[in-house]
């Protein structure tokens, strides 16, 4: 019965456009990282001086930077290095928030209070400025910039799964349990779970592409992924620093951020809408 | 025969939230005592406030009390594993029975729910499903749909199967025709009519509908502002209530009988806030015999004979020559 | 006998849903006079509600009137522009419905509302509407109606809200008055009050008053005449007495029958209504019925039922009514 109504959220997805357009580029980059040493066509950080700053060309589809290296290659393994940091920050964000928002919105009075004033806290704190201060005393790097991500995001996953959480514990259903003589374990796990996942999945997809960007951004200014290592944002850095002799560096760095970023949206957008069992658009 | 559901002085206080503790707790239940006997349909009847649905989801746990004894079958109910065991052998019925139901689950698997939450061997679920289903009239094809996509008189259908999945002793129904097409309430009443004398069931039905507990109850209960103000066999309190509030709710419902239209109200004002209860009698504010000794002096639920109690200074004279002196005098 | 002031006739409207349309109002016309109390009954589905809804122009953006016009004071208010049609709302007919929270905003007082409904009496000072509130909250059975002004929506009882609801319906004193289940989120003593309080305003104003309910109690107690839907059809109207005391359309019979509130006798067991209504997105050939009845013949499930005129005021869709 539940692979059966998988297969219907899935099938949801496809039959909108707009889902099954995100659901493609997410699809395409996620290859892109885990097939980075097969697909792409040279090493990204061997350097060949002699072939620097080449546009375009049969040899080098995106051209090469500064240092002769190959763009395409450097955005394929790129992608390895933004989803790697993307995927595991806001997974780890969104388990915590998760539980620590279950906990919040099912647990005695008290615990929620603790808990809403620690999630308040901490999103009071700028998210810029509590990243570089992050990185000041840790040191740049993946995992600072991981750890950055998880402290700031876990708060907005946590109110939000609070809420429905706390929205669903007086509703009917979760009384009839109760009436039943369920466990709180069984009503947490088996009823509230799969009723507040939804819009958590939701904003997760959405965030993946702002922790992109914001990986780009600490790369381009030095405090996040340490060269050699390929960033999309170490790209768009190197592409701004010779945009004269080179202005299709830009552009090609540009591409991969603005393009996974509209991919996760719209992959969120239509989860939203295939999530909900009661828009039965894949079915009509 | 054993009592199947006994309350004694049963209290319910809602404790006013905040960090200063002053506020008198709000009480919703006070001094409830009733008795339910195996095989027996009590009414449970009041307005919205009157704490009817506090007292179902007392009995069962899900309120905590603040005071007062419950038995069930003759074992007393004090600790929370002794309500867990109770909700194995009395089952609560929804007044909004879609509401009830799990969104994300199928039908098949809301009604065998029970037996997973109670680790109880089902050889196969799916038969199970099929054979509760088939008990409330409803096809098999059913347990694959969600709870969004029934009517209002299917998924009132999947609250009973579930209901009796693990054959209870008691069913406690909240309102359980609300909302329905009359034509629909009458399948819902006739199939509960025909499950009880099957498995022999108690019902407790919770319920503002007299129509509807003068069909289906042996005994009524009415609640006022969380008191009982009248206890009896159905038949002797419809033909002669003898709370003026019975009287008030019964003269009140609309009669589907042009010719019996009434001209005047049959019942003035509006039930009062549980933050003020009234002094002395709390009807006295609506009631249209209220004296002097009902402002001051609170009535107790006295014994009127015939199994029948009342909670009123004048319940004794309320036959109708005394009720005619009572309004003229 | 005087002339309508809310006439419909012939209307029939249909929803548009994914994959076709569901026809939920099919060929329908009643008419209410003045002063006159009209029940429209019927069961979920029937298209009552959509009925109330056309009556004053508010059915939703998915609806399509395919034929039929809605007389208002002698206007077909279907060809008027939506400006004007927007104008008779509030000034010659008004709504009151089931759930009297959603008539007001939950963000102004009750007071504020009342006054702002009077935005069409431009010659009047703001005092003067106020007073003018604070009058018909008096009159609808408010004990303080200076206080009730100054409360928020959700301060109000559900029984105080529903009054207020229909003092807001009332103030620019329509000819019609269209209640929709407006005692159905209510209970027994409330429901008896705002009927008494309806009949007492419909003596006052003389308004036409069109009174939506699946309560047969409700429509016994308050209304003069009386039109039976089911599956989008009239399928029965009558003066009230008659409609009581003399069924005539099969299913009315049914319904009449099933209601545990006309059954003296505790049964145990009651009549009820076998099979469901007809899928209303392909609307059966015959008698929409004769799958339930327990008369029908041949005839009722080949041929559209006629209109049997039974006497004033009084007709039955069906085959096997005799005149």
């Amino acid at each position: 019965m539940s692979s059966g109504s998988r297969f219907r959220v899935l099938r949801a997805l496809l039959a909108d456009p707009m889902g099954a357009l995100g659901l493609g580029l997410v699809l395409l980059f996620v290859a892109m990282a885990l097939f980075a040493p097969w697909v792409a066509p040279a090493d990204p950080i061997r350097l060949n001086v002699v072939e620097k700053f080449q546009p375009p060309s049969l040899a080098h589809l995106a051209g090469t930077d500064q240092l002769g290296r190959d763009l395409l290659s450097r955005i394929i393994f790129g992608a390895r290095t933004a989803l790697s940091i993307a995927l595991t920050s806001v997974g780890l964000a969104g388990l915590g928030g998760l539980i620590l928002g279950m906990i919040a919105g099912f647990g005695p009075r008290w615990l929620d209070a603790v808990l809403v004033l620690m999630f308040d806290s901490m999103s009071s704190l700028p998210m810029i400025m509590f990243a570089l201060a992050v990185i000041t005393i840790v040191g740049p790097g993946t995992g600072t910039l991981i750890l950055v991500v998880v402290l700031v995001s876990i708060p907005a996953y946590a109110r939000l799964i609070r809420a429905q959480t706390l929205s669903l514990v007086g509703a009917d259903f979760i009384v009839a349990e109760r009436a039943m003589g369920a466990s709180s374990a069984r009503i947490l796990f088996r009823h509230l779970l799969p009723n507040v996942i939804g819009p958590l999945v939701i904003l997760l997809s959405m965030d993946v592409p702002v922790v992109i960007m914001l990986e780009a951004g600490l790369s381009y200014l030095n405090l996040g992924v340490r060269p050699p290592t390929p960033s999309w944002g170490n790209i768009l850095y190197d592409g701004y620093t010779s945009i004269r002799s080179a202005p299709y560096m830009v552009l090609i760095a540009g591409l991969p951020l603005v393009l996974s970023a509209l991919g996760f949206t719209f992959l969120g957008e239509g989860l939203r809408d295939a999530l909900d069992p009661k828009l039965k658009r894949g079915e009509q | 025969m054993t009592v199947l559901l006994s309350i004694r002085d049963l209290d319910v206080d809602l404790g006013r939230g905040g960090w200063f503790a002053d506020a008198a707790p709000l009480n919703i239940l006070s001094g409830v005592s009733l008795d339910l006997m195996p095989g027996e349909t009590l009414g449970l009847v009041g307005e919205s406030g009157s704490g009817k649905t506090t007292l179902a989801r007392a009995v069962l746990g899900l309120q905590p009390v603040s005071g007062g004894r419950l038995w069930f079958d003759g074992a007393e109910l004090t600790r929370p594993a002794d309500f867990r065991a109770i909700r194995r052998r009395a089952a609560l019925m929804f007044q909004d029975a879609t509401a009830s139901l799990s969104p994300r689950m199928t039908v098949g698997e809301a009604v065998t729910e029970p037996f997973a939450i109670h680790r109880i061997a089902v050889r196969n679920r799916h038969d199970k499903a099929a054979e509760l289903l088939a008990e409330v009239g409803l096809p098999p094809e059913m347990a694959a749909r969600y709870p969004h996509e029934l009517s209002g008189g299917q998924a009132r259908r999947v609250g009973v199967a579930r209901a009796l999945a693990l054959k209870p002793a008691l069913v406690i129904a909240d309102e359980p025709t609300a909302g329905l097409d009359v034509s629909v309430q009458a399948d819902i009443l006739n199939l509960m009519a025909d499950l009880k004398e099957r498995h022999g069931l108690s019902y407790l039905i919770i319920t503002h509908n007299l129509a509807l507990v003068r069909h289906v109850a042996d005994r009524i209960a009415v609640l006022y502002l969380g008191r009982l103000v009248e206890t009896g066999p159905t038949r002797a309190i419809f033909a002669d209530p003898r709370h003026p509030y019975t009287r008030s709710l019964i003269a009140a419902e609309p009669k589907p009988d042009p010719r019996k239209r009434r001209a005047d109200l049959a019942i003035r004002g509006e039930i009062p806030s549980i933050l003020r209860r009234p002094a002395g009698c709390e009807f006295h504010t609506r009631c249209p015999l209220a004296r002097e000794i009902c402002r001051v002096e609170p009535p107790a639920l006295g014994d009127i004979g015939r199994g029948r109690s009342a909670r009123c200074h004048f319940a004794e004279t309320m036959t109708e020559g005394g009720r005619h002196e009572l309004e003229h005098r | 006998m005087s002339e309508p002031v809310l006439s419909v006739e012939n209307l029939s409207l249909r929803y548009r849903v994914p994959g076709g349309a569901i026809a939920a109002l099919r060929n329908v016309s009643i008419a209410v006079r003045q002063g006159e109390v009209l029940g429209i009954a019927g069961e979920s589905g029937c298209g009552k509600s959509t009925l109330a809804a056309a009556m004053i122009d508010l059915v939703g953006t998915n609806a399509e009137v395919t034929s039929g016009v809605v007389r208002l004071n002698g206007r077909d208010i279907l060809a008027l522009s939506p400006v004007d049609r927007r104008r008779l709302r509030g000034r010659e007919i008004a709504m009151v419905f089931q759930d009297p929270m959603t008539a007001f905003s939950p963000v102004l007082t009750v007071g504020a509302q009342l006054v702002d409904f009077q935005f069409n009496l431009d010659g009047l000072a703001g005092r003067e509407k106020w007073r003018r509130a604070r009058d018909m909250l008096a009159r609808v059975g408010l004990s303080d109606p200076d206080h009730a002004m100054g409360r928020f929506p959700h301060e109000l009882s559900g029984g105080m809200r529903q009054r207020a609801a229909i003092a807001a319906a009332l103030l620019m004193r329509p000819s019609v008055l269209i209640a929709d289940e407006p005692t159905t989120a209510l209970d027994v003593t409330m429901e008896a009050q705002i009927v008494h309080l309806l009949r007492q305003l419909q003596a006052d104003y003389r308004c036409a008053i069109v009174i939506v309910t699946h309560h047969l109690g409700v429509i016994a107690e308050l209304c003069d005449r009386v039109a039976v839907m089911y599956a989008g059809e009239v399928v029965e109207e009558a003066p009230v007495d008659a409609l009581f005391h003399d069924p005539r359309h099969p299913y009315t019979r049914a319904l009449l029958a099933c209601d545990p509130a006309r059954i003296e006798a505790a049964t145990g067991r009651l009549p009820a209504i076998g099979g469901r209504l007809p899928d209303l997105s392909s609307p059966p050939t015959g008698c929409s019925f004769a799958d339930r009845c327990g008369i029908a013949t041949d005839r009722c499930r080949a041929a559209p039922p006629p209109r049997v005129g039974l006497g004033p005021d009084r007709n039955a869709l069906c085959h096997e009514v005799a005149p």
